[in-house]
């Protein structure tokens, strides 16, 4: 006969043996967070397929860490990622296909980029009205320094014919049910171009799993789309990969659509390079301050073009003020601001943010809206409270 | 059974109980109950987990659309109970609902 003492002596070691598999019970409660090696502080908008947002406060950081790099995964990763086995094939429109191994890769001339990546959604939880896919607010976006070899160096190397017009990347995500494959292209120019690279390193460091190891394509200043991870194939085509991830995905109207108005998908044309945009990243929105000093601050990007201006208006855009911009700066790179400025009097406020980039693109009041809510950038808004 | 092995047992349950079911939940919350909560979990949940769905707030229309995509990528529903989806999922998963609260991975900085 087992006791009523036994029995408990039995389950206050569990809990005490479950406790200290202390990572394990961190999963457990709904508001508790959640651990992934590798990852830190991240917003989970999904544990499956893993999709994980970076807060507003890591923003502070001119270079984002990698454990802080958001993450977008289409699928599931692969089960399987071992560098002594892994093959890239390059193929289609070219003299000579290759297989490359990954010491390959390692033995070509490295090239570095240090970019902003953003997802073609980020910001889509602000769509009014709402589109279906992942709620990405400001985060889905963040800013690396991406090393690997040129693409134009392999392609040379296998040699494009002149009917390579496109240039084909596949990827080793595991694709579940009848979902078609994430497979993507890009016009063969930016393929060629000196700063798209077959990334292996961020920040210094090997990719991570969950950033494609062991190489991912870097298509510097475009959506996150077409950075395709854990890359296995790079076919040169001789007109745009025609499959679900470049139509109907990642498409945007031709001219500007009203919500409910049908979607001419012939009337679309590919998402390439990102808008111009700012974030404001402090004060969060309704925020008290007990001080009427405030530190209004944030940081702006605009793909392939130059950030030139940001602005800030604290009386809900009738006035706008420059704010200063941060010293670090690269192409492709975003630019981190930052903007002091004493409130008149106790009261509520509405703080907007409005980016200008080289090419003359003004970030909007409201955003261009398509049914995927798609490169959402308008003003960016909060509202504060200011008391004393 | 003798009293150690039994003291073994129970710890051996209670540490599963304590550590799995719960990660288990957490990985994917329950949908809100309703009659094909659990139809619509088998049938979503085999390829993603429930905050994706939890985290839409969509109309009628365009939960439609999203259920009709998913049928044609292989979600095994029924095709009796696609309006019964339909209807579950635009009643509990509206335009004027809250946003869905998401967790943090461990290791979040304060502000």
């Amino acid at each position: 006969m087992i006791s009523r003492r036994s029995f408990l002596k039995g389950v206050s070691g569990a809990v005490a043996a479950a406790g200290a598999i202390h990572p394990l019970l961190n999963w457990a409660a709904e508001d508790a967070p959640v651990v992934l090696p590798g990852e830190d502080g991240l917003i989970v908008r999904s544990a499956r397929f893993l999709d994980l947002e970076m807060p507003p406060e890591f923003f502070d950081s001119w270079i984002t860490p990698v454990p802080h790099f958001f993450v977008r995964n289409h699928m599931h990763e692969p089960s399987t990622l071992d560098a002594e086995t892994w093959e890239l094939k390059v193929s289609g429109e070219v003299e000579k296909p290759l297989t490359l191994k990954f010491a390959d890769l390692v033995r070509m001339e490295p090239h570095s980029v240090t970019n902003t990546l953003e997802c073609a959604g980020n910001g889509r939880a602000f769509q009014r009205p709402q589109v279906p896919g992942v709620q990405w607010q400001k985060g889905a976006v963040g800013t690396t320094r991406f090393s690997g070899p040129r693409l134009q160096d392999i392609l040379q190397r296998a040699g494009v014919k002149p009917t390579g017009k496109h240039v084909m990347f596949r990827g080793l995500d595991e694709v579940p049910g009848k979902v078609p494959p994430f497979i993507r292209s890009i016009p063969i120019e930016k393929a060629s171009d000196g700063d798209t690279l077959i990334a292996m390193r961020m920040n210094g460091e090997a990719l991570t799993r969950h950033h494609g190891f062991p190489a991912r394509a870097l298509v510097p200043g475009w959506i996150g789309a077409a950075s395709c991870k854990w890359l296995s194939e790079i076919k040169v085509l001789d007109k745009e990969y025609d499959g679900n991830f470049m139509k109907p995905g990642y498409r945007m109207p031709n001219h500007p659509l009203k919500p409910g108005d049908p979607l001419n998908l012939e009337d679309t044309h590919p998402l390439t390079a990102l808008n111009v945009k700012s974030v404001m990243v402090g004060p969060a929105d309704d925020w008290t301050s007990h001080s009427r000093t405030i530190h209004i601050h944030g940081a702006a990007w605009a793909g392939e073009a130059d950030i030139v201006k940001v602005e800030v208006s604290t009386d809900a855009g009738a006035t706008w003020q420059a704010a200063q911009l941060g010293r670090d700066h690269a192409k492709y790179a975003w630019r981190l601001w930052s903007h002091n400025w004493k409130a008149p009097k106790a009261g509520d406020y509405t703080i907007l943010s409005r980016a200008t980039d080289s090419q003359g693109r003004i970030q909007p009041e409201t955003a261009e809206w398509n049914p995927s809510g798609y490169l959402y950038n308008a003003f960016d808004q909060v509202e504060i409270h200011v008391q004393g | 059974m003798c009293k150690a092995s039994f003291r073994f047992v129970v710890f051996a349950v209670a540490v599963l109980a304590i550590c799995c079911l719960p990660l288990l939940h957490a990985q994917s919350p329950e949908l809100p109950a309703g009659p094909v909560q659990a139809k619509v979990t088998t049938a979503c949940t085999e390829c993603h987990e429930s905050r994706i769905i939890m985290q839409q707030r969509l109309t009628k229309g365009a939960w439609t659309k999203e259920v009709d995509k998913m049928m044609k990528w292989g979600a095994l529903v029924d095709p009796a109970d696609r309006d019964s989806f339909i209807e579950y999922l635009s009643t509990n998963f509206p335009p004027d609902k809250a946003p869905e609260q998401m967790p943090r991975v461990a290791g979040a900085k304060k502000h």
